[in-house]
């Protein structure tokens, strides 16, 4: 083994300028590989970090508007989701649905305080919103099941909007009252601001909205949590099941996909992966193919190499090497200047992943309104460094195979006559 | 009469190509054991084919060849390989050292192939260099040293596996006279104290002369 090694360092060192230009070949394609996995990775992350403010077995439900005749009904026809199919939405899926709540909105809500007040809209839930949109509470707390029950005239600030109230102490106000238009509202909650859009909804009981605003027995969407459909094909199923049973609520047609709008997170999540794998995938061969360009040097400078060397391996066959024996020499160095090159390439990769994660990744871009992260932790795992490593002892054994077996087939007569 | 070590008997090779050249044509030939034998030819006669043939570097057609009671007949490589290994050994008029590896470590490579420990290549090696008077240019590279310590080196390299017979193909012929003078002597010497059989292959009448016995070979066939 250490008469490889020095054999090896002997060779290199006769060729320098050979051995480093082929080195940098193959150490520019594993930058290039790691580099791109690491990018795809900060990107695919910081899409990841995006989904993850919501829950995701979830599905929001929307009105829609019928596109097919049905029941001595035109098409066009506007459909409205009311408490009714609230109802049925919680009574009649239990095998799936967990939690199920409505959203209404009211727009242009003035909030006052003393001299104080910020131009919002309000926002009518049920207690489960704060699980499926991942609010997060700074002070006091969220809409609890009596505050619907009872229709209570209280609301939820978020931080931005509190502290153009009470600029010094925001979260002081839970436990005060605030004028939403004319009406007193009491704080019982200070909830975190959303940084990825503006934050100027005030979550108030969706009861109390819908009386204080007449909306009657409207609900302006439906969304609830489920559980037990976990492939695509069974959540269509369940898709299927869940619209036939509201359109007919609505004398629209069971099959009509524009009735109501369903927008299952959870489908969509998986596309998403789906969509994420393509594109790792894609680097990966982006990356590989780069790759192949050094390897194609690498066995470059072995078939010369070889051809150099024929006069030696004759010597050696001459006094006893076999074949085998020689093919390892070939292979053995390939893998080697392949496998020490692209080491030092994946490093170099990693320091740029590093470099990025430490300027791009943590630094947030502000728009004004919103706040967004272009990549997060964009690195590659050690799966990655594991992966690469293999592809590289699997293309310096490729490159090395065939100068190997030119090698091997010297026959000592003739490279002994070649002087 | 001493065991035969060398039996050929109607070995025949022809070239294949645009014109096939049938080079020898019925070669039968014995070398006993410990005998030192030189064989002349003009170029072209095919003393450099039937020396590939006894040193298992080329293959024949037609015939039987004999090494130390073994057939020598369609061998793989691989087989042929390791009987070079184990019984050949080999002197070439250019030395054929290889030139970034040290004198000992030239020395030691038969005994590699062979998988001989580290430790003891390496004393078999000095061991070798020291029978040599090279004990002290074991560190140098070839090109260091000059063309009669080259093939002492080379020599060396040949008798370390303690082979059945040394091949040498005009082992003075890149040597200047009075260095070619030491290599026969030092040839003869090792055939006269360790009986080892030496085959050499030479233009040079001087060095033939030397020998136990000349074989002439004219157009692929011995003269009687």
């Amino acid at each position: 083994m250490i008469e490889t090694f020095t054999e090896i360092w002997q060779t290199a060192r006769r060729n320098k300028l050979r051995t480093s230009l082929t080195g940098f070949a193959v150490a520019w394609g594993i930058f290039m590989l790691v580099v791109l996995l690491g990018a795809g990775n900060g990107l695919i992350n910081a899409q990841m970090q995006n989904n993850d403010r919501y829950v995701d077995n979830s599905m929001m439900i929307f009105g829609g508007m019928t596109s097919k005749p049905y029941d001595g009904l035109k098409e066009g026809r506007d459909i409205r989701l009311d408490n009714n199919d609230l109802v049925t939405t919680q009574n009649r899926f239990t095998q799936n649905v967990d939690k199920a709540g409505a959203v209404l909105y009211e727009e242009g809500a003035t909030i006052t305080v003393g001299e104080n007040y910020v131009s919002s809209s309000l926002r009518g839930v049920y207690p489960m919103d704060q699980e499926i949109n991942k609010k997060e509470i700074v002070a006091g707390r969220f809409i609890n099941d009596i505050d619907i029950r009872d229709q209570r005239k209280v609301l939820i600030l978020p931080e931005n909007q509190a502290r153009e109230l009470v600029p010094h102490n925001p979260r002081s106000l839970v436990g005060k009252s605030v004028k939403v238009g004319d009406l007193a509202f009491t704080v019982i909650g200070v909830e975190k601001e959303d940084k990825s859009r503006m934050s100027t909804e005030v979550t108030v009981p969706f009861t109390t909205l819908q009386t204080i605003y007449n909306y009657g027995n409207r609900v302006g969407r439906i969304n609830f949590t489920f559980h037990g459909l976990t492939t695509e094909k069974e959540n269509e199923a369940f898709e299927e099941r869940y619209r036939a049973t509201i359109n007919r609520q609505h004398q629209a047609a069971p099959d009509d996909a524009d009735a109501i709008w369903i927008w299952n997170r959870f489908t969509q999540a998986m596309q998403m992966a789906k969509g994420m794998n393509i594109i790792r995938t894609a680097l990966w061969i982006i990356g590989l193919f780069t790759l192949l360009s050094g390897i194609v040097g690498v066995s470059n400078i072995m078939l010369i190499t070889v051809r150099e060397r024929t006069r030696e391996f004759g010597i050696r066959k001459a006094i006893g090497a076999s074949p085998l024996s020689i093919l390892r020499i070939i292979i053995t160095e390939s893998v080697v200047v392949t496998g020490f090159f692209g080491y030092i390439g994946m490093l170099l990769g990693i320091c740029a992943n590093l470099y990025m994660d430490a300027t791009l990744g943590s630094k947030p871009i502000e728009t004004g309104l919103f706040t967004t992260t272009v990549f997060v932790d964009p690195t590659v795992s050690l799966g990655t460094c594991v992966g690469v490593t293999l592809v590289l002892v699997v293309a310096g054994t490729i490159a090395g195979l065939m100068p190997a077996l030119k090698a091997a087939k010297i026959r000592p007569i003739e490279a002994l006559r070649a002087e | 009469m001493q065991p035969i070590m060398i039996h050929l008997e109607g070995i025949h090779k022809t070239y294949a190509g645009a014109q096939p050249l049938h080079v020898l044509k019925g070669i039968d030939l014995d070398i006993a054991e410990g005998e030192l034998v030189s064989i002349m030819g003009a170029s072209g006669s095919g003393k450099s084919t039937l020396l590939n043939i006894l040193g298992i570097l080329d293959d024949y057609d037609e015939g039987d060849y004999y090494l130390a009671g073994t057939l020598i007949k369609n061998l793989s490589e691989t087989r042929a390989a390791e009987y070079r290994n184990h019984m050949i050994g080999f002197i070439f008029q250019s030395f054929n050292l290889i030139g970034f590896k040290t004198a000992v470590e030239n020395v030691e490579l038969p005994l590699f192939y062979q998988g001989v420990s580290r430790r003891k290549r390496h004393q078999l090696a000095m061991a070798e260099l020291e029978k040599m008077g090279l004990t002290d240019w074991a560190q140098h590279y070839p090109n260091e040293m000059s063309g009669g310590q080259r093939q002492r080196v080379a020599i060396a390299r040949a008798l370390v596996t303690r082979p059945k017979i040394i091949l040498a193909d005009e082992p003075t012929g890149a040597l200047d006279s009075k260095t070619g003078i030491e290599v026969m002597e030092l040839l003869k010497r090792l055939n006269r104290e360790e009986r080892i059989t030496m085959i050499i292959v030479t233009h040079d009448p001087g060095v033939a002369a030397q020998t136990n016995r000349i074989i002439r070979i004219k157009d692929g066939v011995i003269e009687k």
